[in-house]
Parts: C-alpha cells; structure tokens; sequence
C-alpha cells in the first residue's frame, strides 16, 4: 500500500498546488475589471434610489467590504473562504452572499454536467467498441465524420438546430427543466422525476461534443488494441468472442480513457452557460451568464468560474486515483 | 529494341525515386497530403471561403451595414435563382419579383407575393456602391494608434439584378441584406481566428520554448502554471474578460480586444506541444555542436529547433484555428463578443432564438450551415496535414 498512499499523496498535492493557482488567475481577472465592487454597489444603488454619487460613499462603501486591505489579503482570505468555510462571497449589487443567489442551481448544473458526462460515455463506449470489431472504410469515414462534427457542430448550435426542427415541426420548444407546477415548489420525489423527465436533453446537447470525440477515440484504441499479439496469442489459445474480447484489449485500451474525462467535464462547462440561454435553464450557468452580460457582478462571475474549475480538478484527482488503482505501472511511477 | 522498352519505365522510376530522394521537406508533406482526397476537397472549399473573406466589398452586393437598403423587403425571404420556370428556359439566372403587402389586419406579419411573369435577371460586375479595394482601418482607443489606408477605389461587384434589388438569402429585421452580411461575416471571423491563433502562437513560443528548452524547475513551474490555466474552463473565462469591456469602446477596438483576449486565454495547448518537441529534440547531438561552438540559447531556439519542426507548429496552428472561431462565435453569440456594426457569424445568429423567427424567419439559420462548412473544412485540412507531416504514417 505504501507507493499507492505516496501516489495519492502527491496527487492531491498537486492538486492544491493547482486549486491556489486557479484562485488566483480568477481572483487576479476580477481585479483587473475597471471598477471595483464598491463603485458598482454604490452605482448601482443610485439608480434604483436616485440621489447623487460622492467620493465619501464609494469610500464607505469599500471600507464595508473590506475592499481598502491590500491585494494578498483579500485574495488569501477569498481563497480560504471559498475552499476552507464554503462561503462565496458577496453579490456586488445585492447585498446577499453568493451562496444565496446560487442556492441549489450550483448543484442543478453539477448534475446536469455529470449526467452529460454519464451519458457521454455511456453511448461512446459501446459504440466506439462495436464499430472497431467491424472493419469496414465505410464505418471508419462516417465514424471520422462523426467525431468531427462534434468539433465543427458545439453544443449550443446543436441546440439551436433541435429547437428549429422542435419548433416548426411538433411546434414545441424543449425548454426549461421543470414543468410549470414544480418550478417554486420544493424538492421532493415527484420535483426530481419532473427534472429528469427534462434535463435528459440538455444533458444530451451537452454532452453531445464529447460523445462525438470519444467515439472516435474508443474505436481507435481498440483498434490498435486488437491487433496486437497478445490478442492473437489468447486467440490461438481458443478464446473467442466477447470472453476474449473484454478479457484483453477491452480492458487494456479503456485505461486512457478515464485520463481524459476531466477535459470533457471542461468541454462540457464550456457549453454550460450558452446552452443555458437557449434551453432557458435556470442554473447557474445561467446566473453566470446574466451576472457577466446584464449586471455586471464580478463577485458571482468568480465564485461560479471558481466552481466549476474545483469539479474539474477534484475529478481530475479522482481519475488520477481510479486510473493508479487500474494501472500498477503508474502507482509505481513506471510511465 | 526489348532492352530499350524495359529500360525506359526504369529510367523514369529511377527518376521518380531520385525525385522523392533529393525532395524537400515540403515537396514531401504536400506529396503526402496530395494523395488525402477528402483533406483536398476541404482545402478548396477553404480557399474558396478565403478569397470571399479577401474580396467581400466585391462578392456582396450591397452595403452589409446599412440599415433600410431595400424599402420595400422587411424581413423578406430568400430569392432563389433559376435557369427555368414554366414560362421558359433562360440562360441568364433570373429571380421572380417579389411584392411585400401588409396583411389584412395591419399585424407586423408581411405577406411576401411572388409575381411569377416578372422575371428580373441576373447581371455580374455591375456597378455599385462605393468601396476601396485596400482599406484597412484600425481604431484602438487613443488617438496616437489609429491608422487608416484606404487605396483602390472601386465600385463594380460580382453580380446584381436589372430592376431593384437581389437578396440571395432574404432580407433581416433592419432590411439589410443578409448575403452580404454573412459575406463579411465570414470575413470578420476568419480574421478573428487569425489574430488570435498568432497571438497564443507567439505566447506558446515564448512559454512553450523557455519551458522545453530549458528543462528542469523551469519546465516543472511553468507546466503547472500552464496546466492552471488549462484546467479552467475558456469560455467562461472569456466572458469574464470580454463582459468588461467598456461599453464607450468602438467596434474595431472591441474586435481587436476579443482577438486578443482569444489569443491569451488560448495557448496552453500549443505551448505543451511546442515544450514536448523542444524538450525531445534538445538533447540531440546537433544542439549540443552547437552549445560548444558558443551559440546563445535564443539562437540555437531560433536557427536550430524551430526549424525542426515547423511543419508541425503549421499544423497545430490550423488545428488550434477553429477553436478560435468557435469561441468567437459563441461569445458573440450571447451578446458579450462582438456588436452589431461589425458582424461574425456568431452576430448574425444572435436573434435566432426568437420564436417569431423559428417559425416565420427560417433563413435567419443560413449563417449557421455555412460556419460549419468553414470549421469542418478547418479539421479536415488540418488533420489531413498532421498525418502528411508525419514521416512515419504508414500508406496502406
């Protein structure tokens, strides 16, 4: 258990390493948008309640926020909030946490995100593994075709086509991810039935890029896998069909797989808040959305960017771990 | 004379293989790439977007930016062009003449009529608005680095109509005309991606070729650093660079500044694959002649391992192009990338979403088969370039 204890050790460690330097790049970017929080606060208030803007305001107002302490500070003490205490900080124009703002859309998008990653694989694999035991160029060019679709085609204009076709043929929209009567209700059984009958298909949608893309990669390991003399060799030894196909090169070529999941959770995130605008889902991909492009709240736009790049890096430390459990040679540092 | 007639095809094989032997490196890749036919198909149709991005003022027929061109066609549908209808065949492309009515209860619906006996045909380089052949036209905020060149004045266009006005892919909400619209579409997104492949590239260069040459803690730092800014999502990223923009800004700013940004959020990529090359190529023995001739680090980066492979550096650089143009795409998409004097394609399909335009407006959506014809045709060249560049790809 020893080098597996030291692999997981320094993989985690390398993870905080990571985790600091996000913090930071985020922390850094919203320093660097023209105004500060104050300013926007105190802007932002006069418009609702008229009355004039002074010096005095703005300065009373960043003493509030602890917007005077120097930049390490305030980036440390975001920093150890966010990640030691799960506070996300204050909504630049409302004066509410950001915690309360996302509520449980944070978590909605988590599992919306999950799901499209589930799914993704879940249609990738097989497919990916049915199409290399059939050698034909035709399976090959339309397989390439596939996959390259999913580069040229993002999710949100996948999106854009479904609601086209949705709307002029069955006149329906495929909007939303709860049904009118469940909107405000609270969470119960029949809620969560209700949001699953809807959020299958934004789950698809975003999924979408990388169900395409590891379809292609699926069938090209095992393709190589196949033809290597291992294979062979358990063939010669009376092995046949599915025994000796997940036996061998399933198991083998499956591995780099799990190395790559965190970069499709990244791929889907990137799709998250467009897809948000067109399906009209209220999670925070959305909020992040509306916090960049109608207020302005810099405060929200971090903490949101901020999560979604821990799920990234905590899955990534996952696979890390699965793929040293999977894989002696890389516990031992081999390759 | 047998002797003769088999010596001939040998002499021209060892031709042909002397030709192969003494080839250059790219006499060899384009060989190679030559063979790949979907890879070439693709390439033509990119080449052919291109020269429309080149010469938009010519190809579109009317001003893309202005508002109310053709009074009369509010959000009219496309004009297809024929050769033949049931009044004859004609062997100059004609389109019907349509007439706009308000309908009955005066709702902003249009009746489009198509009059099918009032043929107007087709002309090409025709006279029309006023453009420069060369214009190019920066305006960054602060007077000291604005710069205008304007030369060539021209006025002929590839094609127009006798009577009226053509709309190819129908007209939009403002009455502008959507073929030209999407015709510097293509232009502004091409370009977009161009500025900001070179910018991550000349990022990825310097990062990329400090980290692998050097090796070492400065290779471990800088690939933490790299994988940091890898890890977090870049389209989230960009709209929180690009949502701050200042409002005051000009198109043209905002356009260089979205390019940029492009630029800066995207070379990760490109540097870890400029930091491998370099990393296995620094311990050949060449570069070490070189170390012990005295050449500087900067010197043996440029003379003796860029050359090395710049045929890949070509190819990722292709590869990494459509993601620009996807980005750009879906930020201006939502709103945060480009404004509406300037138009992408991810502009055009800003109002899209629209249930008035689903059901009434479909030829709002033209944009959108067209970009993935131009990102499709990106991969394609690029991966049909990265297996020519590659000396060991096996020819079944």
């Amino acid at each position: 258990m020893g080098p597996m204890l030291r692999f997981i050790a320094v993989r985690f460690g390398l993870a905080l390493v990571t985790l600091f330097m996000v913090s930071f790049i985020v922390f850094g970017l919203m320093e660097l948008v023209p105004g500060n929080c104050a300013q926007r606060y105190v802007a932002y208030k006069s418009t609702q309640g008229g009355g004039t803007i002074t010096q005095a305001d703005i300065r009373a107002e960043e003493e509030r926020m602890g917007l005077d302490r120097p930049f390490m500070v305030r980036w440390l003490s975001w920093t150890y909030n966010m990640v030691a205490t799960g506070y996300l900080g204050e909504s630049c124009l409302k004066r509410v946490s950001v915690n309360q703002i996302l509520k449980d859309k944070i978590w909605i998008s988590m599992g919306i995100c999950f799901a499209a990653l589930f799914i993704a694989y879940l249609i990738a694999i097989p497919l990916g593994m049915l199409s290399s035991t059939m050698r034909n160029s035709a399976m090959d060019g339309s397989l390439r075709f596939i996959s390259y679709l999913g580069l040229a085609l993002p999710d949100f204009l996948v999106a854009l086509i479904v609601m086209l076709i949705g709307t002029m043929v069955f006149g329906e929209t495929l909007t939303g991810l709860f049904s009118e009567a469940y909107r405000d209700a609270p969470w119960s059984i029949a809620k969560l039935g209700d949001f699953l009958r809807h959020a299958w298909f934004p789950a698809f949608i975003l999924g979408w890029s990388s169900t395409a893309l590891q379809l292609q990669t699926v069938r090209a390991l095992m393709s190589d896998e196949i033809e290597k003399l291992y294979v062979t060799a358990a063939r010669a030894r009376g092995l046949s069909g599915a025994k000796l196909f997940f036996r061998y090169p399933a198991r083998h070529a499956l591995g780099p797989l799990v190395n790559s999941i965190g970069f499709d959770l990244n791929r889907i995130f990137n799709g998250l808040p467009i897809v948000a605008t067109i399906l009209v889902l209220s999670e925070a991909g959305f909020v992040l959305l509306e916090a960049l492009a109608i207020s302005n709240d810099q405060e929200v736009a971090g903490a949101i960017i901020f999560l979604l790049t821990v799920a990234i890096v905590v899955l990534n430390f996952a696979s890390d771990v699965v793929l040293a459990i999977l894989d002696p040679r890389i516990r031992l540092g081999v390759v | 004379m047998a002797m003769t007639e088999d010596a001939l095809p040998t002499a021209r094989e060892a031709k042909k293989k002397e030709a192969y032997f003494t080839a250059s490196q790219y006499q060899l890749v384009w060989a190679r790439f030559r063979k790949n036919r979907s890879a070439l198909i693709a390439g033509s149709i990119l080449m052919f977007f291109i020269l429309i991005a080149v010469f938009a003022e010519f190809v579109a027929p009317y001003e893309p930016t202005k508002a109310g061109f053709d009074r009369s066609y509010l959000n009219g549908p496309p004009q297809l062009p024929l050769f033949w209808d049931d009044n004859g065949f004609s062997l100059r492309p004609f389109v019907y003449t349509y007439k706009q009515k308000r309908d009955e209860n005066f709702h902003l619906i249009f009746d489009v009529k198509k009059e099918l006996d009032q043929r107007r045909y087709l002309e090409f380089f025709v006279e029309g608005w006023e453009y420069h052949l060369i214009n190019t036209y920066v305006d960054l905020p602060g007077e000291g680095l604005d710069f205008r060149l304007t030369v060539l004045p021209m006025n002929r266009h590839l094609f127009g109509v006798d009577k009226g006005k053509v709309h190819l892919f129908g007209t939009d909400r403002q009455k502008k005309d959507l073929f030209s619209r999407v015709v510097f579409a293509i232009r502004i997104s091409l370009s977009i991606g161009a500025i900001g492949v070179f910018i991550a590239f000349v990022l990825a260069l310097a990062i990329g070729g400090t980290a692998g040459y050097y090796g070492g803690w400065t290779d471990r730092i800088t690939q933490m650093i790299t994988d940091a800014v890898r890890v977090v999502p870049t389209i989230p990223l960009f709209m929180a660079m690009a949502a701050f923009v200042p409002a005051e800004w000009s198109s043209e700013a905002r356009f260089f500044f979205i390019s940029m940004i492009l630029g800066l959020v995207g070379w990760p990529t490109l540097a870890r694959r400029i930091r491998t090359h370099i990393l296995a190529e620094r311990s050949q023995d060449y570069i070490l002649a070189s170390h012990l001739c005295g050449a500087r680090p900067s010197h043996i980066i440029r003379r003796h391992l860029l050359p090395s492979f710049t045929s890949y550096i070509i190819v990722d650089l292709v590869i990494s192009f459509p993601y620009m143009v996807l980005s750009e795409t879906a930020l201006s998409f939502v709103g945060l990338g480009l404004k509406d004097p300037v138009n992408s394609l991810g502009v055009l399909l800003q109002n899209v979403t629209d249930v008035d335009v689903m059901l009434n407006y479909q030829w709002y959506f033209i944009p959108l088969p067209i970009f993935v014809v131009i990102v499709m045709s990106f991969v394609f060249v690029g991966d049909g370039l990265r297996d020519a560049a590659d000396p060991y790809t096996v020819h079944k």
